[in-house]
């Protein structure tokens, strides 16, 4: 290819010495440039899509992650690095970056280990699989924001049918104290959402195992039940290393799924008491009602966590393709 | 030829692209004598059945059949919402010609208003409730204009009143506590302590001022840490740890404790007027069934309670001064006050609306309290420390009041 250009740069040269080319290789100059620039004209409504919808708002919100901003919304001037200090300044933070660390591994965890027991039990065959795989995916058509709302109205410390449900169980003694306000504490509200969280996540972690696990060969059990394999042992040298691919997916969209998951936490605590149920991302919304330009910076900082953890998918990804050769 | 094609559809593609990246221009257009007025408001309605679009788009109709020349676009936002599209409007420079809901003070700090003067006629001015135009000032200098108002008062369900053998609503902080008690022994919630993120910086400010508190001194200055206060937060913590009140009044938004004193399921709230169509709207509240009563203070009931007012301003950036005067003399007229307030339970702002609506015995005990209400501090610091106050003092009901409200003084006496 490089070869051709410099051919055809030859070529031009040698037609702009020409003190007066003849018409027909002037048109031949021209078809050749239109050939050369063709593959821009096929490229650009990708790149411009690219540029107007992923880094122009990159751009966008590093520059107002720089610039001092009234909480009306009038950008006075350049605050430097003001903002970053601010935030990293912020007593609140460490807690709530903790907070967020807690809240994606938590999830992730949770959500893989029930995963792995669905994607087994829908894997083997029974009366009403086909009912129950759809049913399965409930939880993942419904809004995730209505799912919240909904479990936060079960969780009413008043008259909550969760809140019903365990006193009738004799685990709630009384309605309306401390003990059925599950999401005024801080400590059971993030447990409450951790679980919400997993609830949502299940059906699309579920499902890329379940595939992964259709793609595992019957032979290879037959193999080792003639050998004598136990199941247990059988799970553990042929499922789990050939499911990895499936799971190092799931496990990845997962993480940036769960970090950046706001309508849960948003919907049922709104992050409070105070700060207590933070994460990172809500933490953002909450400064933006004032501080704009600390809250870009916040966002910032965010996207550099999702880069890392892309950058580490990439990794773990390059692995598995070294393995599978 | 077929290059040709492909190259054309390649570029058009392109194009089409551009296109649709930046299609959200809404600059307001005046050409050969006729003007576009860009109206934005705060949506005070629960669904589209009684969005306040429909009660501006009424309005600018009527007006624009009395002024061919000048053509008013209406968009409303719900109040969640509101504060966000206004910061992005504003950051984007999208400004409106006239907006509804927030305070003036900050516009006005960045030279963005008219000032009343200049787009009320002198009559609509002199009609205005003075309480609340002072509120709208910046420098001396009047920018905003109050156009609906609300005053708060103590909410009493009389069915559990009388269940509990309760006699008289409570006047004192102690009569408070105790008659929350004789209602929580009845299997109700005494309280309804909202000092969630939704509105807590009402809440606290009605119990600050029944113990001589409050979030400015006489001079104007930030006391949000004084000792009133303190006391107060601490007696609301006592009650609150009793059991009197709902649990985690920390995280109880307004809306949640209205919803339930309107299903009868709680004895006292601290409401305005919003609160009669949350009881309507239930139907379980018979009109007789509850009353209101002054605010309880802490040796005796609150002489001025709080007022709030949502106000106009009219932006100097789409130049329109004319016009906009025009507009909103028109909007100020007695019908149209009445008919808001008749719609959404809230208060006029204009003095000869407030006396025609001082016929509804429901709006009196109301009315009457605007004259000596207390408003939030217009300063153009408020909003910061009304979102630190939101956020931040429902953690005084379960931690130390006096660290949390330092810190909210500490981000005050910073200026935001």
């Amino acid at each position: 290819m490089p070869e051709v250009a410099a051919a055809e740069e030859a070529a031009g040269e040698q037609h702009r010495r020409a003190a007066s080319p003849p018409r027909p290789q002037r048109a031949g100059r021209a078809r050749r440039t239109r050939r050369r620039l063709e593959p821009l004209a096929w490229l650009a409504p990708a790149t411009i899509l690219i540029a107007v919808v992923v880094i122009w708002p990159i751009v966008a919100l590093v520059q107002t992650s720089m610039q001092n901003i009234t909480p009306i919304g009038v950008t006075i001037g350049s605050a430097g690095a003001r903002n970053f200090t601010k935030l990293f300044h912020d007593p609140n933070l460490p807690g709530i970056l903790a907070r967020t660390v807690l809240w994606v591994v938590a999830v992730v965890g949770i959500t893989m280990l029930i995963s792995l027991g669905l994607a087994q039990l829908f894997n083997q065959r029974f009366p009403g699989r086909r009912i129950t795989r759809w049913a399965l995916i409930a939880p993942w058509a419904a809004s995730v924001m209505m799912t919240a709302l909904i479990f936060r109205w079960m969780l009413q410390p008043d008259n909550g049918a969760i809140n019903i449900f365990l006193h009738q169980l004799g685990i709630v003694h009384q309605f309306n104290s401390n003990e059925s306000s599950w999401l005024g504490r801080p400590d059971s509200a993030m447990a409450w959402m951790i679980g919400v969280a997993v609830f949502v996540s299940l059906p699309f972690t579920t499902y890329t195992l379940l595939a992964g696990l259709q793609t595992i060969p019957g032979e290879l059990f037959e193999a080792a039940r003639v050998d004598g394999a136990s199941r247990w042992r059988s799970y553990r040298s042929i499922t789990l290393p050939l499911l990895r691919p499936a799971f190092v997916v799931a496990v990845v969209i997962n993480v940036m799924n769960v970090f950046n998951s706001f309508p849960i936490i948003w919907e049922m605590t709104r992050g409070g008491p105070g700060y207590a149920t933070n994460t990172t991302t809500v933490f953002m919304y909450n400064l933006k009602q004032s501080y704009i330009g600390e809250a870009a910076a916040m966002s910032v900082v965010n996207f550099g966590l999702i880069i890392v953890i892309v950058l580490i998918y990439l990794r773990v990804n390059n692995w598995n393709r070294q393995d599978a050769r | 030829m077929r290059q040709r094609l492909t190259l054309a559809a390649a570029i058009g593609s392109a194009a089409l692209i551009a296109l649709a990246g930046c299609g959200s221009s809404t600059n307001s257009s005046s050409s050969s004598g006729s003007t576009t007025l860009v109206f934005f408001g705060a949506d005070y309605g629960t669904g589209p059945a009684n969005s306040t679009t429909k009660y501006w788009d009424a309005i600018a109709s009527a007006f624009h059949k009395a002024n061919p020349g000048i053509t008013v676009t209406v968009q409303t936002v719900n109040w969640t919402d509101f504060p966000n599209k206004v910061q992005t409007l504003v950051q984007n420079k999208q400004f409106p010609d006239i907006l509804e809901g927030d305070t003036a003070p900050q516009f006005a700090q960045s030279q963005l208003l008219y000032k009343d003067s200049a787009v009320l006629s002198p009559s609509v001015l002199a009609n205005m409730m003075p309480t609340f135009l002072k509120d709208g000032q910046y420098q001396g200098t009047d920018y905003g204009i109050p156009f609906t108002t609300s005053t708060r008062a103590l909410y009493y369900n009389k069915k559990i009143f009388a269940a509990a053998g309760i006699s008289s609503p409570p006047q004192t902080w102690a009569q408070l506590q105790s008659d929350a008690a004789a209602i929580k022994a009845k299997g109700y919630i005494g309280y309804g302590m909202p000092l969630g993120s939704e509105e807590a910086q009402a809440e606290a400010l009605l119990w600050f001022l029944g113990n001589g508190g409050g979030y400015v001194n006489s001079g104007g200055n930030y006391t949000i840490n004084s000792a009133q206060n303190v006391q107060a937060l601490q007696f609301m913590s006592r009650l609150a740890k009793a059991g009197d009140t709902q649990p985690s009044p920390g995280t109880t938004d307004r809306k949640d404790v209205w919803a339930q004193f309107a299903q009868g399921r709680i004895g006292m709230v601290l409401g305005s007027p919003a609160v009669i169509p949350i009881i309507q709207a239930a139907g379980v509240l018979k009109p007789s069934d509850y009353s209101t009563a002054n605010v309880p203070g802490h040796r005796a009931p609150l002489a001025s309670t709080l007022g709030v007012h949502d106000d106009i301003v009219a932006f100097n950036t789409g130049g329109h001064q004319a016009a906009i005067k025009k507009f909103l003399d028109f909007v100020y007229q007695d019908k149209y006050q009445l008919q808001f307030d008749n719609e959404y339970d809230l208060l006029p702002a204009t003095q000869s609306a407030a006396a025609a609506m001082a016929k509804n015995s429901m709006f009196a005990a109301f009315l009457k309290n605007i004259p000596q209400s207390v408003n939030y501090p217009s300063k153009t610091s408020w909003t910061t420390v009304e979102n630190q106050i939101k956020t931040t003092l429902g953690q005084a009901i379960t931690g130390n009041p006096q660290t949390i409200l330092n810190a909210i003084q500490q981000t005050a006496a910073k200026g935001g």
